[in-house]
């Protein structure tokens, strides 16, 4: 159990490591970008005057590791600092954004799991037989359509004649549950991919565990062919399966940049964008922390599952 | 379908009195099998009674068809297979299997309890629902004392890469028993254990006939037919050569391939008088090595205060598994860094790891693996890996390494369309043989063996043995560290060096070592080893021996072998 607790906390601080240097890097990435908030404030009036004051008024003009400072302070503090755009505190800025996005992420989660594995077992099931072809290739042609592609070939198909699904969600503001409907089109584009990877990986791993002499014993031994399935060969392929949902969960939560974009949904995807092009960047590094710890303690999550379904591979710190 | 038929002439009852003392009907039956894999027949007419409570032995080299007839017995065959013949399995209850790796059957990612619950779950559907939950518990508890594994409930919630080896094999036979299995087919239960655990495994299989349970073993391990069989039937290439009683059998076998295959043991026990009078070539001086424990913690799992090796001398390390010989031939070959002391080559130090030390540093020591596939990679042709260490470490040219590799092979009886082929066409002795040649291209001084004979059958590792006879015999500046855990092997080195849990315990010249021994761990691990050549009233004392030494007496009584 030692092993394990040491596993946690080497990974923790790894994790916190890896979070400080993805907030350095994106710093640098954004003081690298021509521009900044001043010149984005200004305008269509360029005027080299008038950016100046604003730059001045923001305390732009200051060295780049003295702000750096300053918001790493304030980070101590619980402070995530103030967007420069709105003047409204970047904590409660990502915290009204974070609805949506965990809104999505549950609801694609719910059906991705149940899909995911339903139609991966079917197909190990019926390995080789029409099912299984018809479920592999199916998934692999839906898996190589991007989802912009997917998005707008949805939205053409089902929303923009009458009576149809409402093509984004603009006007509906942060309550999207208030209408269901505006959220069957992004589930769908959002579970598209996933589901392909996801059953892909277990079909793999159940015909790899069947193929087993450990399933091939307790065969022999009497026990019924849907207990082998459930109970003596799925766990042998869920390690994979747990890792890519892990990877999964990471990529819906951290903002789908493109879905939210292309259905106007106020996530974190878009709350990312919109400050990229403000160049505010007190909001971006916000977004990194957040995205950072999410990532970290989703991996280390599921290595931790891996940890107690494969514990003989050991998980690399 | 059932056939009675007269009990096997000469036999003196069954112990006990048991379930098994009356009955001669065999609980299950294989008459006249052919077993054809694309138009090549495996087994041909291949009939066999397992009687309750008695051991039937399948002897023969790998390859010889005993473990396609054994799984013919469980209703398996090879894939494709085409099948003539009877098979009758034991029609009122399932067959049991305990196969050569114990860990290829254990779920890897479910506890130990897993399946053994799944099999007591199904015998416990008649009782009400409340209380099945804890009769299946009591059943898999007692299967598991049945198996003779003490401290059950906690072993049930390990996974199975946390139990020993023995372990293992006893959780699978705990399996078995729980199903009830009237008949228990044990492929080569004890290849690649040392000599007190095969008398364990010995024990843990004669205590299953006891109960009046078909024991029908598939083995190369004569010692342990020796030990077990009641009934012998000898294998060549997929057909039955001879068989009968143990006792007539090996008194008196009737057929030139038992013959040679009973002799395989004795061949080596004429040692070559000890010639290494050269200086010593590797000298061990304070070696100390330890291996990690957790995440800070060490422990120190060897001790050698002085060790010397001389030229064109071959030293056997012997000692039980885990008694530290494996740490010393990969310190000596700079595979284990955490060691502290010296190794001298020649007098110079050499660097404790494989990176630290040049070319012919690396090609002085060499190292020969217990596992020969493992060794090779599969993808690539035999030749190409083995050419590359005069490439690698010589700096020859290609053509002139493939030349040198061909001739060296060809000097190990590997022909060269064989050679061309990638490692999955080759047996397990052959690719043994291009491991030895691999090593041997290096032009090393001192060769590192370790346990390259054990899981190879009786005659391939007389033909393994024959090759390092005729090395030592051919190169005077080659070196042989022999490292194993048979005493029969060992007693083709020049001298012995004994191991008991990482302490050098006795060495000596061999034959001091093995007939007179002083150290009493020493003389228990020759006392436990069957020495070859002794007729009928050897394998009497074999049988106390190796069965009384370590306690519990569940075997068969000895009377039954006079």
């Amino acid at each position: 159990m030692s092993g394990l607790r040491s596993l946690v906390a080497r990974r923790l601080l790894l994790g916190a490591v890896q979070t400080v240097a993805v907030v350095l890097l994106v710093f640098a990435l954004t003081e690298a970008l021509p521009g900044d908030a001043a010149v984005a404030l200004a305008g269509d009036q360029p005027d080299p005057a008038r950016i100046a004051a604003i730059r001045e008024a923001m305390h732009l003009d200051r060295p780049a590791h003295e702000r750096l400072a300053d918001w790493v302070t304030g980070l101590f503090h619980g402070d995530l600092g103030t967007s420069l755009t709105s003047g409204r505190p970047v904590g409660g800025y990502l915290a009204e954004s974070f609805g949506p996005t965990l809104l999505l992420a549950t609801l694609t989660l719910a059906l991705l799991v149940p899909i995911g594995f339903g139609l991966g077992m079917l197909a190990a099931r019926h390995e080789g037989r029409p099912a299984d072809r018809l479920i592999s290739s199916v998934t692999l042609a839906v898996y190589a359509v991007p989802e912009f592609a997917l998005g707008m070939l949805l939205v053409t198909a089902l929303a923009l004649r009458p009576g149809g699904l409402p093509p984004t969600a603009v006007g509906y503001g942060t309550d999207l549950l208030g209408r269901p409907a505006v959220l069957v089109l992004p589930v769908l584009v959002l579970l598209s991919r996933p589901v392909c990877s996801l059953s892909r990986l277990v079909r793999a791993g159940l015909i790899d565990a069947l193929a087993s002499p450990y399933v091939a014993h307790a065969r022999r031994y009497g026990v019924s062919g849907a207990r082998v399935h459930c109970a003596h060969a799925l766990p042998g392929a869920l390690v994979p399966a747990v890792q890519q949902l892990a990877r999964t969960l990471d990529w819906l939560l951290c903002g789908v940049v493109v879905v939210e974009a292309l259905f106007v949904i106020p996530g974190l995807g878009t709350v990312l964008l919109d400050a990229v092009a403000e160049r505010d960047v007190p909001v971006v590094q916000g977004l990194a922390v957040v995205f950072g710890v999410l990532t970290v303690l989703l991996h280390l999550g599921a290595d931790l599952v891996a940890h107690r379904r494969a514990p003989r591979a050991g998980v690399a710190a | 379908m059932k056939h009675r038929t007269d009990g096997t002439a000469g036999r003196a009852g069954v112990p006990g009195g048991g379930p098994a003392g009356t009955a001669e009907e065999p609980v299950a039956e294989i008459r006249k099998l052919r077993v054809e894999v694309g138009g090549r027949a495996i087994v041909d007419g291949v009939s066999l009674r397992a009687l309750p409570g008695r051991v039937t032995a399948l002897v023969g080299a790998s390859g010889s068809g005993k473990t396609t007839t054994g799984l013919a017995l469980l209703g398996e065959y090879p894939p494709g297979a085409r099948v003539t013949g009877e098979v009758r399995p034991a029609a009122d209850g399932p067959v049991g299997h305990i196969p050569q790796h114990p860990a290829a059957v254990l779920n890897p990612a479910r506890r130990v309890r897993a399946l053994l619950t799944d099999i007591a779950r199904a015998q416990v559907r008649h009782l009400p629902r409340r209380r099945r939950r804890a009769a299946a518990r009591e059943r898999v508890l007692r299967a598991l004392a049945e198996a003779q594994l003490p401290d059950a409930e906690a072993l049930l919630r390990r996974y199975p890469h946390q139990l020993s080896g023995g372990q293992q094999q006893r959780v699978v036979l705990a399996q078995a028993l729980l199903l009830g299995a009237r008949v228990v087919v044990a492929d080569e239960p004890t290849t690649g254990q040392d000599v007190l655990t095969k008398s364990r495994v010995v024990e843990q299989l004669a205590a299953v006939a006891a109960r009046g349970i078909a024991v029908v073993l598939l083995s190369h391990d004569l010692d342990v037919v020796r030990a077990l069989a009641d009934e012998v039937i000898v294998m060549r290439e997929g057909r039955v050569v001879e068989s009968g009683p143990a006792r007539r059998l090996w008194r008196a076998p009737r057929h030139a391939w038992t013959r040679e295959l009973l002799a395989g043991r004795e061949e080596f026990t004429q040692t070559a008088e000890v010639s290494g009078t050269g200086g010593p070539v590797l000298r061990v001086r304070g070696l100390t090595a330890h291996h990690r424990t957790g995440a800070r913690g060490t422990t120190e799992v060897l001790r050698i205060p002085a060790l010397d090796l001389r030229a064109g001398e071959c030293l056997a390390v012997v000692g039980r598994s885990g008694s530290g010989k494996t740490t010393l031939a990969r310190c000596l070959a700079g595979l284990h860094r955490d060691r502290r002391g010296e190794i001298l080559l020649d007098g110079t130090p050499l660097p404790r790891s494989l990176r630290d030390r040049d070319r012919p540093q690396l090609a002085a020591v060499q190292y020969v693996f217990q596992d020969a596939r493992a060794a090779f990679d599969e993808h690539r042709p035999v030749l190409h890996q083995i050419a590359r260490t005069a490439v690698r470490l010589r700096g020859t040219g290609t053509a002139a390494a493939t030349r040198e590799a061909l001739a060296a092979l060809a000097g190990l009886g590997l022909p060269e369309d064989l050679v061309r082929r990638r490692p999955g066409r080759l047996s397990g002795g052959e690719l043994q043989r291009a491991a030895l040649a691999r090593a041997l291209l290096a032009r090393p001084r001192v060769l590192v063996c370790d346990e390259i004979t054990s899981g190879l059958d009786t005659l391939t590792r007389r033909g393994i043995l024959d090759v390092l006879t005729a090395l030592l015999h051919d190169r005077d500046d080659l070196s042989l560290v022999l490292i194993t855990h048979d005493l029969d092997t060992a007693a083709l080195a020049h001298r012995v060096a004994v191991l008991d849990a990482g302490e050098l315990v006795e060495q000596g010249p061999a034959r001091h070592v093995l007939t007179t021994p002083s150290h009493p761990f020493t003389r228990s691990l020759v006392a436990s080893t069957t020495r070859p050549g002794g007729g009928n009233t050897c394998l009497n004392s074999r049988r106390d021996r190796g069965l009384g030494h370590h306690g519990r007496r569940t075997a068969p009584p000895a009377e039954l072998w006079s």
